[in-house]
């Protein structure tokens, strides 16, 4: 172990200096080029904080990309695809350039062009009501946030005197202007990341949009929310206190109650949307880690939460665009996307259905995968908080190991849940399943480029770590240079060669097991039915039972609801029973509000058949309100 | 090449030692029943026959019903490599193996489950419906405990944490480490499928857990389930005896007696519980294992607040 | 440093959380027994060099009534009004516990900043009272039955009791009160049993005569 500690430690220091000449990963290209509007320049810039995101977008973006060519040709024969493919484009360009912008304007430029592009791409089916509507609320949601996102970058840019990032971040801002700053960009930005109460849009638009349309959304789009933050963040550079602890506890609640309201879904397409939700919360746990560190001048602690977090964004575009990509063959096989009808895939599409399973392990935070390698970070740095910050600051780090394990052991319950349902046991309808849909080499093949790299970094993951880190260093302005760095990578690796181990342990059992079965005969029956025979498919745990123990233990949290299912009398009539989880922050806060302002707005239309000048008595009452407003 | 040697003895010491428990349980189990019982080897003998037998498989299953014992054993034999066993070290510790013991053990239970719903039987899916409610209430505690025992002695090594490695013992922190043990008896209980929580002879499958999981699992399967069973209780048993008794005598063997005698006491305290306490009623175990939980979390402020 | 007065701080407690996740309220009078008995430990270990009589006296009596007389009319009183489970309380165990778990938390943390005369006789003495009388609180805010209304109290008593005991030295009236104040407690439960009895069979007679008002109309 020490020789490999040794040989790791040198790879190290080779890959330090190149970090030093400046070779590696923290160049940072900028290219600027003029342009005709108004305070805007076309400025690039390549730092390594875009850098991870800048790698989220490309691998998903290629990868959904040939997907899609698989994937769509369901459609061929009844829809144009021009459109799409545009849009898609258009998106894709939007992305890069969200992340490499480095002007107030090319940015909110290019993360408008992004919103109106994936609304396009989510209604791509707008023959079904539900599709536009689910966009119709992206669309809605999203300008909300543009506005907050508006309003804040122009505070941020009149109190800096230049619409530069580069520039904005070397002015310094007062410390309450600055957390009003960071409000705004929690609600704004936490708009389209999907953060709770204002994630509502998220779980209708996944499902309603094509499956590599979601899988773009959930690994990067909403990634792009997150991005804004550490912008924000690496702009201001001092922030007051309680900003650590308020995104800390933001992770902790997006992320309990996205794992618990995925927990509740029959659909397989919303509960990788809430799981989206989830993960957010995990990163959101990281930056919050960081942040604390930052506040109190730990910059190792800072760079811990700070990279835990960049990793994971990386991560979870990887897993996450993998199992969409696997639902997107799932449901094309089935023609269904609910879960509770589904079952024994695993035997008719065995190579999509352990491609999943990797996914769904990295997801979890098991080992052997990548997503065990940011959680392990993340984790390690809310220890690292726990032992050496103030007493709150402990306690919150407490309440951030316990929830983070919680939300491991949820999900774990909820892709046991998933893959369980729709890959194992047998299939839950009983006419055969309609084989039409073959899934074409085109869509495996990304999934098994996806599938490659979360094995890849989970197993190997100093590359992407030590960018992550560089990232994270970016973020705190350190150095990483001057940091005990190895206190993480020896642990990091000593855990990868705690999974070499595991596996060999795996290899030599198996191998143990052959020899002791060499000979015997191994006979295949029915499941043993406790001697009852004739058992049919039908009494299967579905998915909705199988999670009805937790859903039942937290419906005082989420808004749990069951109909029919009574039996009465000696001999009961024909029965069904239905149960569903609805989203409480959309039954409680964003349909009321809804309502209410609906019914204003009516009642201000009211006048209008009879008067039109009612209107305009409103643009004069608003133009006098200006007037006063600009008087003071 | 030392570093594998050790870890094949450590592993030489829990593979023969870990049966020897459960068959004390059954020991204490059988004498509280007024019976003679099976012998302290019978566990062993078990295992002998299972991997003497063949398999059957069900027509429904998969590669997961098969994989899911070995993946099984091998995850707590990897945990079992960072428990220190008495005077023996663990022969892997570093800063944060207790989050790889907490995922190893994770993937092992993912496994499980799968192949509990991998069968297609609804007595298996209860099982595993039950598993991954119960799992997710026990990890809360174990997490808690976990951060405890770290916040006590400031440090995310399993070895550090427990036993002789302890920088403060019970004149110290006496309140704290009372509370973890209590907390940590259940985890163990739960982990373990034992009475109160779950009940590892009956067969009754409306009221089972762990065993109806494992219902269609034969011959070597059935074996290796047997065995990381077996080697689970051991490791958890080889926690929590050192957090109990922290004795650093310096004579091996005396240690290694000490250490020994306490799983011992630990066994039959097990066998007595599960003796005269009745199975809790399923809906009540939850409430059980939030207790755990809040016993720790309770540790942890009192620790916190003499900070 | 450990002393045995730290433990019986936090077994008080801890027991005080158990009668809160408890579903039977024979149980829950069982566990309240204990840990008056606990708490009637408590004055032996209070001067560890030298017992004096007056210790042994107040440990003795707390005992007496708390862990013995007030637990027997307790039982008496269930069994007069034949009551085995609390049916519905407000908020469910599962909730209880980790709302107890805060307040505990939150207890410790307001103790941070509260200073005591004298000294008692360990550091855990008032956080451990706090909770107790926190969590008695909560037993009589989300308990219905009166029965469990009145082991809440007792409860938050125990809480006062376990302040007062090591607090003696300073103020030795405070803790004749505290018996004198159990001996209030018995006959009040005693009074509550006797009036529930009577509410019970009022209400039922009332909601007899409604119910049949109901059909007839």
């Amino acid at each position: 172990m020490k020789r490999f500690w040794r040989h790791f430690k040198s790879r190290n220091q080779e890959r330090q200096e190149l970090y030093k000449e400046g070779r590696f990963f923290n160049m940072l290209e900028s290219f600027q080029w003029p342009w005709h509007v108004p305070f805007g320049e076309f400025a690039l810039k390549l730092d390594s904080l875009s850098l991870i995101f800048l790698t989220a977008v490309t691998i998903l973006v290629l990868c959904a990309g040939v997907y899609a060519v698989g994937y769509m040709r369901q459609y061929r024969t009844t829809k144009s695809m021009g459109l799409h493919i545009f849009f898609y484009f258009l998106l894709s360009t939007a992305l890069v350039l969200i992340v490499l912008a480095n002007n107030v304007i090319l940015f909110l430029g290019a993360w408008e062009m992004m919103s109106i592009s994936t609304y396009f791409l989510i209604v791509f089916n707008d023959e079904k009501s539900s599709v536009r509507r689910a966009g119709f609320l992206y669309l809605i949601m999203s300008h909300c946030g543009t506005f907050l996102l508006i309003l804040m970058f122009f505070l941020m840019a009149h109190n800096a005197g230049s619409m530069n990032f580069e520039i904005i971040s070397h002015s310094s801002f007062p410390v309450a202007f600055a957390g009003s700053i960071l409000l705004l960009a929690i609600i704004g930005f936490g708009i389209k990341a999907g953060f709770v109460p204002v994630h509502i849009w998220l779980p209708h638009a996944h499902p309603a949009a094509p499956t590599h349309i979601s899988a773009i959304l959930s690994g990067v789009a909403i990634k792009m929310g997150i991005y804004g933050i550490c912008r924000v963040l690496w702009i201001i550079g001092v922030l007051p206190d309680w900003c650590g602890y308020l995104i800390l506890i933001i992770g902790v609640v997006c992320g309990l109650m996205g794992v618990l309201y995925a927990l509740g879904q029959h659909e397989l397409k919303k509960l990788l949307a809430y799981h989206s939700i989830e993960n957010i919360g995990i990163i959101s746990l990281g930056l919050g880690v960081g942040l604390l560190g930052q506040s109190h001048h730990m910059p190792f602690l800072s760079v811990l939460g700070f990279g835990g977090a960049l990793l994971h964004v990386l991560n979870h575009a990887i897993f996450k665009g993998l199992l969409f990509m696997g639902a997107g063959c799932v449901i094309q096989r089935t023609h269904t996307s609910d879960m509770d009808l589904m079952g024994g895939l695993a035997r008719t599409m065995p190579l999509v259905s352990i491609l999943f399973l990797v996914g769904a392990l990295a997801i979890c935070g098991l080992p052997l995968f990548n997503g065990f390698i940011s959680e392990f970070i993340i984790y390690f740095g809310l220890f690292q908080g726990l032992f050496h910050l103030p007493l709150q600051g402990a306690f919150t780090c407490a309440v951030g190991i316990i929830s983070l394990a919680l939300m491991g052991a949820l999900a774990l319950a909820c892709f046991t849940k998933v893959y369980g349902t729709v890959f194992l046991g047998e299939p839950r309808h009983l006419q055969e399943p309609p084989s039409t849909g073959k899934i074409s080499l085109l869509m495996i093949i990304p999934m098994l480029v996806l599938g490659g790299l979360c094995l890849w970094i989970g197993l190997f993951p100093q590359i992407m770590a030590n960018a992550a880190f560089q990232g994270g260093a970016y973020l705190s302005h350190t150095d990483l240079a001057s940091l005990p760095m190895g206190t993480i990578f020896y642990p990091l690796s000593l855990v990868i060669s705690g999974v070499f181990l595991f596996f060999a342990l795996v290899l030599a059992l198996v191998g143990i097991r052959r020899k002791l079965l060499q000979g015997h005969a191994q006979p295949v029956r029915e499941t043993w039915g406790c001697g009852f025979f004739q058992m049919t498919p039908k009494i299967q745990y579905t998915s909705s039972s199988f999670a009805l123990l937790i859903v039942d233990f937290v419906k005082g949290i989420l808004f749990f609801r069951r109909e029919g299912g009574d039996v009465k009398g000696k001999f009961p009539a024909k029965t069904s029973m239905s149960s569903s989880v609805h989203d409480a922050s959309e039954e409680f806060l964003f349909k009321p509000l809804f309502a209410r302002l609906t019914s204003f707005s009516k009642k201000l239309d009211m006048n209008r058949i009879r008067y039109t000048q009612i209107y305009l008595m409103y643009i004069f009452l608003y133009l006098i309100f200006l007037l006063v407003w600009k008087l003071k | 090449m030392n570093i594998i040697f050790l870890i094949l003895s450590h592993w030489l010491i829990v593979l023969t030692l870990s049966p020897l428990f459960l068959g004390i349980i059954s020991k204490v189990k059988a004498f509280f029943a007024g019976k003679k019982g099976p012998s302290f080897f019978q566990p062993y003998f078990d295992l002998q026959r299972l991997f003497q037998k063949n398999s059957v498989y069900s027509r429904t299953t998969t590669w997961i019903f098969c994989a899911a014992p070995i993946i099984n054993l091998a995850a707590v034999l990897v945990l079992s490599a960072l428990v220190p066993l008495g005077t023996f070290k663990a022969p892997v510790k570093f800063s944060g193996d207790i989050l790889l013991a907490a995922y190893i053990l994770g993937f092992a239970r993912f496994f499980m489950i799968s192949a509990a719903l991998d069968t297609g039987s609804s007595f298996e899916g209860m099982g595993a419906s039950r598993e991954a409610f119960f799992s997710c209430l026990s990890e809360l505690a174990l997490f808690m405990n976990f951060i405890t025992l770290s916040f006590v002695s400031h440090s995310i090594s399993l070895s550090a944490m427990i036993g002789a490695n302890f920088p403060l013992s019970w004149t110290l922190m006496g309140p704290v480490l009372l509370l973890v043990v209590g907390s940590f008896f259940i985890v163990i209980l739960t982990e373990n499928a034992r009475i109160p929580i779950d009940d590892p002879d009956t067969h009754l499958e409306l009221t089972m857990i762990h065993e109806v999981m494992i219902l269609d699992h034969s011959g070597v399967d059935l074996g290796y389930m047997l065995y990381a069973a077996a080697i689970k209780f051991f490791v958890f048993a080889s926690i929590m005896v050192p957090i109990i008794v922290p004795v650093q005598s310096g004579n091996t063997a005396w240690d290694m007696l000490i250490f020994l005698g306490g799983m011992l006491v630990l066994s039959v305290t097990v066998g007595i519980i599960e003796s005269t306490m009745a199975r809790l009623r399923l809906n009540r175990v939850n409430n059980l294992l939030l207790i755990a939980f809040a016993l720790a979390f309770f540790g942890f402020v009192v620790k916190m607040w003499r900070m | 440093m450990t002393s045995w007065v730290d433990v019986i701080c936090i077994v008080i407690v801890f027991l005080s959380l158990i009668i809160l996740s408890n579903h039977r309220v024979a149980a829950m009078i069982g566990v309240f027994a204990l840990q008056s008995f606990v708490l009637g430990l408590l004055p032996f270990f209070l001067h560890a060099s030298s017992i004096s009589s007056r210790d042994i006296m107040i440990g003795l009596v707390t005992m007496i009534l708390k862990a013995a007389l007030v637990p027997y009319i307790l039982f008496w009183a269930i069994r007069h009004v034949s009551m085995r489970s609390e049916i519905k309380p407000i908020i469910g165990f599962g909730a209880s516990i980790i709302f107890g778990a805060i307040v505990i938390a939150g207890a410790f943390w307001v103790s941070l900043s509260l200073k005591i005369p004298g000294q008692p006789a360990s550091d855990l003495v008032l956080p451990c009272s706090l909770s107790t009388v926190l969590l008695g609180f909560m037993i009589m805010v989300t308990r219905t039955r009166a029965v469990t209304q009145v082991l809440g109290y007792l409860i938050l008593e125990n809480g006062i009791f376990l302040f007062a005991i090591s607090l003696f030295d300073v103020m030795p009236v405070l803790i004749e009160m505290g018996i004198l104040l159990d001996i209030f407690v018995a006959v009040f439960i005693m009074a509550i049993v006797v009036n529930h009895i009577n509410e019970e069979f009022e209400k039922n007679t009332a909601s007899v005569v409604q119910s049949n008002m109901g059909e007839t109309f």
